[in-house]
């Protein structure tokens, strides 16, 4: 498809010189010692206190080693997607600490049982691609952070599964679970299943500690890592779009050449959520359309640095599956998908960021869906033009009598499970059931049947003796009381 | 009625959100044999006040709200060293220790609400980000903290409240303490389950409960 561009290419051009005049007068203010060290022996200055300016030919040199895609590899291959090559990638939304409760409906705190339930569904749903783990596990055992959130997601789902890890020990003992997930250390660096995602860069202009440890530890492994740049209009940015395009972009530089000296030739994505604050009480709206504004001139710099671009796009401010939430993940989605960007953090959260919601996510697999045919476009061929068929038919016909209407009418069009396209009066009868009704029983029908994903219970016993105590990592039933 | 007239104009100086006009009018207060004291509370305050309805009902916007705090805050770095050479001390209403807890370095909610303590009339100990939970628990027993307020924006570093509030009672010094929490990943039930004695929105908010935790 021609994708949809708000900047010319002057002033594309105009951001980039913006930007490296950022990182050469203002600089990034860098916390971690050892990143010090990466950027002055590859010809940053670094002064006392740790600000980094970077000389542009430095960034344009090092921009120049990224490669132009990004692959998540998934427990099975099949599932491995490849952006921009593959088209969008729809993820779910990730690490909030809460979940609705299905049976409920009311918000509590999320647990390792929930990880495997949303794990399941979103192994089922056919519009989402990486399954980045939703939640936390407040059932996590001392020591076992991050582990009781990956063990139940990597356990119930084949396609690829992305998330962070708070500290360095939590790492490892993650990376120890895809190395017995994998049969041992060397096939696991044939095929890395883990996807990790940090944020090191803190707006504005600022590098932090601990994510900075983890970026260099697992770029400097050939591991797949990568970043996600969060510029906030008015509190962390300036309260212009074009500024906060500046100021993300300069961010996005400034780890993607630290990640390129640490190992020339690392696969980045320019991932980002920006936002402009609700400055009526300082109030974060990743909902907000300036994120899709600002997610469409980022695919177009994306595009300059000739890599694939995305980020968390289509969060919600609401907290119910409501209107609100339907128009600010279809709207910001749209806006991305149409301008070219390839991965969507999307799926399943609301309460920007702060609790899970089966239903929520059901909805957003067909907002995928629907975004992904856009992307698909006119599928433009003269065939299908149907020149013969319009013909044959001829003024006054019938398209249903067609057997090229029968051969295409499932894959034409988008044929959506929640969307209701009934008459009202059999809406009336079945109880009114709205939109997210509809969606919270396919989440139960689908969750009620057994997970194929499932790995062997030989693994399982591997995996639980070497992580004594770890948490059971099993779906259930949705609706079924937890103990 | 000269005073008068000077107290208005500092009012409106406030509510104008003009730290320029709130300093030249301390200037002449002063220079005119205005008790320091007055000056902030029948001049700024006042204007304070108006300035905090105005937020409530969204007539006037975030960045408004800080910087009428930023000029009265400008303003009492002059009056409070006058106040102690008249023999006199601004009271303050509590001892307040803040931060963002370990592995989280996102600043300005917690730099909102020093602000909005600071202009309420708290003393304030700003630990900054990426607070180790020994650094609240030395500097809340050295400085004899009336509260403890921590912030977290991250999910995955909210843990680190539950921590400080744990190594409190370890030590047994809980109880000697009001403690709150806030941040973008912070919730009222969250504050309830580890056990803080309160959690709060937004700053703004926040110095009406500590308003009402340290009364």
């Amino acid at each position: 498809m021609k994708f949809a561009e708000l900047l010319t290419a002057e002033q594309v051009k105009r951001v980039h010189e913006a930007s490296l005049w950022v990182l050469e007068n203002v600089g990034i203010l860098a916390h971690n010692p050892r990143a010090h060290q990466v950027f002055k022996s590859h010809g940053c200055s670094v002064d006392d206190d740790g600000l980094v300016k970077f000389p542009p030919a430095v960034v344009d040199l090092y921009m120049k080693a990224c490669p132009p895609s990004f692959t998540f590899r998934g427990r099975d291959p099949r599932f491995d997607h490849t952006i921009p090559d593959d088209g969008p990638a729809f993820v779910t939304g990730s690490s909030a600490p809460n979940v609705v409760d299905p049976l409920t409906g009311t918000e509590r705190r999320a647990t390792s049982a929930d990880i495997a339930a949303i794990a399941f569904l979103i192994n089922e749903l056919d519009g989402f691609d990486i399954f980045s783990i939703s939640t936390l596990a407040e059932d996590a055992p001392a020591g076992q952070f991050s582990l009781s959130r990956f063990y139940p997601a990597l356990k119930n789902c084949l396609k690829p599964v992305r998330s962070n890890t708070p500290n360095m020990d939590d790492l490892r003992q993650v990376l120890k679970l895809g190395e017995l997930i994998a049969g041992g250390a060397e096939a696991y660096r044939e095929r890395p299943i883990i996807n990790h995602h940090y944020c090191p860069m803190v707006s504005p202009l600022t590098m932090d500690v601990d994510s900075t440890d983890a970026v260099l530890y697992l770029t400097e492994r050939g591991l797949p890592v990568y970043t996600t740049v969060v510029p906030n209009a008015g509190l962390t940015a300036p309260m212009t779009l074009l500024g906060t395009l500046v100021v993300g972009n300069a961010e996005f530089l400034a780890i993607s050449v630290f990640q390129q000296m640490v190992l020339e030739g690392t696969p980045v994505i320019y991932a980002s959520l920006p936002t402009v604050a609700d400055m009526r009480s300082g109030a974060y709206a990743p909902g907000a359309i300036e994120t899709g504004i600002l997610a469409m001139a980022q695919a177009q710099l994306g595009r300059l640095y000739g890599v694939p671009t995305g980020g968390y796009i289509g969060l919600t401010n609401a907290h119910s599956n409501d209107a609100q939430s339907g128009y600010e993940t279809g709207m910001n989605t749209l806006a991305a998908v149409t301008a070219g960007a390839t991965l969507l953090n999307t799926g399943g959260l609301l309460s920007s960021l702060m609790a899970f919601d089966f239903a929520k996510a059901v909805i957003d697999d067909e907002i995928a869906l629907m975004n992904k045919r856009v992307v698909r476009g006119m599928d433009f061929s003269e065939e299908n033009l149907a020149l013969n068929v319009i013909a044959e038919v001829g003024p006054g016909g019938d398209f249903m009598k067609s057997k090229h209407t029968k051969s295409l009418m499932k894959t034409t069009a988008v044929l959506p499970r929640v969307a209701d396209r009934g008459m009202r009066a059999h809406w009336e009868q079945n109880g009114r059931p709205v939109a997210h009704d509809r969606a919270l029983e396919r989440a139960r029908s689908i969750l009620q049947g057994s997970n194929p994903a499932v790995w062997s219970s030989e693994l399982d016993e591997r995996i639980r003796s070497e992580f004594p105590g770890i948490v059971a990592g099993d779906a259930l039933p949705l609706g079924v009381p937890l103990a | 009625m000269a005073d008068e007239a000077v107290f208005d104009q500092l009012r409106d100086a406030i509510i104008d959100q003009d730290q320029d006009a709130v300093l030249a009018k301390v200037e002449e207060a002063l220079g005119a044999g205005i008790d320091p004291r007055d000056v902030i509370s029948k001049g700024l305050l006042p204007g304070l006040n108006v300035i905090g309805e105005r937020f409530e009902c969204e007539e006037i916007f975030l960045p408004e709200l800080m910087q009428a705090a930023l000029a009265f805050q400008a303003a009492m770095a002059i009056l409070e060293p006058k106040i102690r050479e008249l023999g006199g001390d601004q009271a303050k209403k509590g001892k307040i220790v803040l931060g963002t807890v370990k592995g989280d370095l996102h600043s300005i909610g917690k730099n909102i609400l020093r602000l909005m303590f600071e202009t309420s009339g708290y003393e304030v100990y700003d630990l900054g980000i990426d607070v180790d939970l020994f650094k609240f628990v030395d500097k809340a027993a050295e400085v004899g903290a009336d509260v403890i307020a921590m912030s977290a924006l991250l999910t995955t570093t909210l843990v680190g409240q539950r921590d400080v509030i744990e190594a409190l009672k370890g030590q047994g010094t809980r109880d000697k303490y009001k403690i709150i929490i806030g941040g973008g990943a912070t919730t009222e039930q969250w504050a309830e389950s580890i056990g803080a004695d309160g959690w709060s929105a937004n700053a703004y908010d926040a110095v009406n409960l500590v308003g009402r935790l340290v009364s």
